[in-house]
């Protein structure tokens, strides 16, 4: 109360932007102080937690997807992948709203469980609708929302049931407002494919981006790759080519 | 789910002396058809049979009291061992007299653990002068199957307890099987598999497809799955078949004439859902609010001649007064509840393996989703034999019984290695794959390129081609000439940034995945 009410006084000749602009960093110093200090500052008990594919669970701060929240995904469709096979592996139940595209037997190879997954591939003219009734028996449901705008207070109404019912809904392919957490992914490279008829594709060097309302953006590196005929994700220790770490919101 | 079976050995045997107020010591042979159904352990000792002629069993002991099989008889003086059980501890099933179910969570947590359990289970059915032994397991074919030697399965070694018994326990526990078990589990021991542990080893998708419904059971009961996976449809409302008598039925023979009629309601209402009951919950009260509520849990769907026996075993155990609460007026209300319903003559394997809350819950809410769009928008995929990353998931509407298709462990040559794509085409885009001199590359009878991919068209954008490796021929269906079809699949890597899977055949090239 102190440090607000003192503000004005210390910058009577900044100007207006100035002013907000220093109040925003302190925001973000208060914020980003919580988030790092202590690790876990909140515990959530594993069985309120979704479980993400091994390297990721360094990149959200409970380790995992926390049930009855938003999350947002774009970019490589490996990682929509990964999300279902480690959900449906760990006897979780997922369904896919839209994306016909998806690739299941990549999925398969990750170890999803596909008896556990269902897919509604043409939801008709109202995805959120049938996503929204999805929600009452599953624990993950991914919905393909193909670029249609959904007006906020619509997206509040799903959250609340999302919340209740204690799922977790996956939003692909829009902007969702209020979503928790936001992981992109992004192919950095590939595994084989070195030249003209040479060793051929064995895996796919991703890098994750995490960024949530509580906690600073982070920014992991994984390498999914085979092994024997499963594939599986592990951290990518090769080093990188400068891409920085942290990168400022707005 | 933990699952507690009580067995009472013999228990037509038993029964038997009961009625005839026998000594234990005495031995006893229940006959049908001139056969040996059940025998009391004296009577073994003595060397008689199961299966043996009456006369065979008197030669071998003269002393043997003969009496003639009677279900009546056995359902009745079963009553106060069941009334028994559900005094120390709620929610008993009843496969068959002398055989009874229940769900460990309650009463394991009730005594402490499963060994007091049991103990106090035994001693509970002891108290009314009669043996019993029990059993613990996750599912219920082998709790039963546990009970008859008196053994407690650990959480999860369902399948390691059963693997080491013989086949012929298959059929031996005629609630858990059908009437022709007997015939699969003499033809399995004649293709040389003896243990329930040889014939779990078999895939499923074989046992369905060469040896039926019935087998299917066997082996999900061999694996140590549930045997009676949940149906995919919930049960329908406005089922349950109500009857208020009046004036109010005292009488064992008015009682069982008032199951009868019910139990023809009850199937003319299944019926018309195309519904059959494998679990009937009956419910029967008298004008001074007693009740008796039983819920009967039978291997095959009931019939109304089964549903009205069962109905009228319960309500004839509780009028006689065999059991401590005797109803001090006549029965005014018989409910009969379907509680799990299956599709009439259908048979619902695996699509949602385990049992559990969760998977109902799903499962509902997948239903719910049917109701929306219709049943075919709702999908489960299943991995099947094939090369190309399409051909090998086949979709199923969910609540379908999804086909035994070709083996996806069958070695399928030409088929690619993973990882597969993550995003695929189900209607392959066009494309076209230059050389360096701009000619199209195809793939040769041989199995080779014509010429090094340089570039690749797609729509009006073209990149350069920087890495690629294949093909891989498949030539299929060769010997019909009407779906023959000889391709290639080629992975390439555009501009090092996107790595596609291409599929070649006489058409020109297609986008079949994009590794993303």
């Amino acid at each position: 109360m102190g440090e607000v009410a003192g503000l004005p006084g210390d910058g009577a000749d900044r100007t207006r932007t100035e002013q907000i602009e220093s109040l925003r960093r302190r925001m973000s110093a208060v914020s980003s102080g919580v988030g790092t200090s202590a690790s876990d500052p909140v515990r959530i008990p594993a069985e309120r937690l979704l479980p993400v594919p091994g390297p990721l669970a360094a990149l959200l701060p409970h380790g995992g997807l926390v049930r009855g929240t938003v999350v947002s995904l774009s970019g490589a469709t490996s990682l929509l992948s990964g999300l279902l096979a480690s959900v449906t592996a760990t006897g979780g139940h997922a369904a896919v709203v839209g994306h016909r595209r998806l690739g299941l037997l990549a999925a398969a190879e990750m170890g999803a469980r596909l008896p556990r997954l269902a897919v509604i591939a043409d939801p008709g003219p109202d995805p959120i609708e049938v996503a929204a009734v999805l929600l009452d028996g599953m624990d993950m449901v991914v919905l393909d929302l193909e670029g249609i705008v959904v007006p906020p207070s619509r997206a509040r109404v799903v959250a609340a049931r999302v919340r209740n019912k204690g799922a977790v809904l996956v939003v692909t392919g829009g902007r969702w407002d209020g979503a928790h957490v936001g992981l992109e992914a992004r192919v950095d490279g590939y595994r084989g494919l070195t030249g003209a008829g040479r060793e051929r594709l064995c895996g796919t060097r991703l890098s994750v981006r995490a960024h949530g309302r509580a906690f600073a953006p982070r920014t992991v590196h994984v390498d999914v790759c085979v092994e024997r005929d499963s594939v599986t994700w592990v951290p990518d220790t090769r080093p990188h080519n400068g891409v920085p770490d942290l990168e400022v919101v707005r | 789910m933990r699952v507690v079976a009580v067995w009472c050995p013999d228990w037509p045997a038993v029964a038997a002396a009961t009625a005839a107020d026998l000594p234990a010591t005495t031995p006893v042979a229940v006959v049908a058809a001139n056969r040996v159904v059940a025998c009391t352990a004296p009577a073994r000792a003595a060397g008689v049979r199961r299966g043996s002629r009456r006369r065979e069993a008197q030669g071998r002991c003269p002393e043997l009291h003969v009496t003639q099989d009677d279900p009546d008889r056995d359902a009745y003086l079963f009553e106060p061992v069941v009334a028994a059980i559900d005094a120390a501890a709620p929610g008993v099933e009843v496969l068959r007299p002398g055989l009874v179910v229940l769900a460990a969570r309650g009463v394991v947590r009730w005594f402490g653990s499963e060994e007091v359990a049991a103990e106090r289970l035994v001693d509970e059915v002891a108290s009314v002068g009669v043996e019993c032994q029990v059993g613990i397991a996750d599912e219920l074919s082998a709790a039963v199957l546990a009970a008859r030697r008196a053994a407690l399965v650990p959480r999860g070694m369902s399948r390691e307890f059963l693997a080491q018994l013989p086949i012929s326990e298959l059929s031996v526990e005629p609630a858990l099987a059908s009437a022709d078990r007997a015939e699969l589990v003499d033809l399995l021991r004649r293709l040389g598999i003896r243990t329930i542990g040889a014939f779990a080893e078999l895939s499923p998708a074989d046992v369905m497809s060469r040896f039926g419904a019935d087998a299917t059971l066997a082996h999900r009961c061999a694996r140590g799955l549930p045997e009676r996976p949940p149906s995919a449809r919930p049960v329908p409302p406005d089922l349950a078949v109500d009857h208020r008598c009046d004036p109010p039925v005292d009488r064992v023979d008015t009682a069982a004439f008032v199951g009868r009629a019910l139990a023809e309601q009850l199937h003319v209402r299944l019926a018309a859902v195309g519904a059959a009951c494998t679990r009937l919950l009956v419910r029967a009260r008298t004008g001074n609010g007693e009740e008796s509520v039983r819920t009967w849990r039978v291997a095959e769907p009931l019939t109304p001649e089964g549903t009205a026996d069962r109905v009228r075993w319960q309500l004839d155990g509780w009028l006689t007064g065999r059991s401590a609460d005797r109803p001090t007026s006549g029965i005014t209300s018989v409910l009969l509840e379907p509680v799990e319903v299956v599709t009439a003559g259908a048979l619902q394997p695996g699509l949602w393996g385990d049992v559990g809350a969760g998977d109902d819950r799903a499962r509902r809410a997948l239903v719910r989703v049917q109701g929306l769009l219709g049943g075919d928008a709702v999908r489960v995929g299943a991995l099947d034999g094939g090369r190309g990353p399409l051909e090998r998931i086949v979709f199923v509407p969910v609540g379908e019984k999804p086909l035994p298709g070709r083996d996806p462990d069958a070695p399928w040559p030409g088929r690619l290695p993973p990882p597969a794509p993550p995003m695929v085409f189900h209607v392959p885009p066009p494309v076209a794959l230059d050389d360096d001199v701009g000619d199209a590359v195809i793939v040769t009878e041989r199995g080779l390129l014509s010429g090094r991919p340089t570039w690749l068209r797609w729509g009006s954008r073209r990149w350069s081609v920087s890495g690629w490796a294949g093909p891989w021929p498949v030539d299929e269906y060769w010997w019909d000439p009407d779906t023959t079809r000889t391709v290639a699949r080629l992975q390439v890597l555009l501009d090092g940034a996107r790595a596609l899977l291409i599929v070649g055949g006489t058409d020109g090239w297609r986008v079949e995945g994009v590794y993303d």
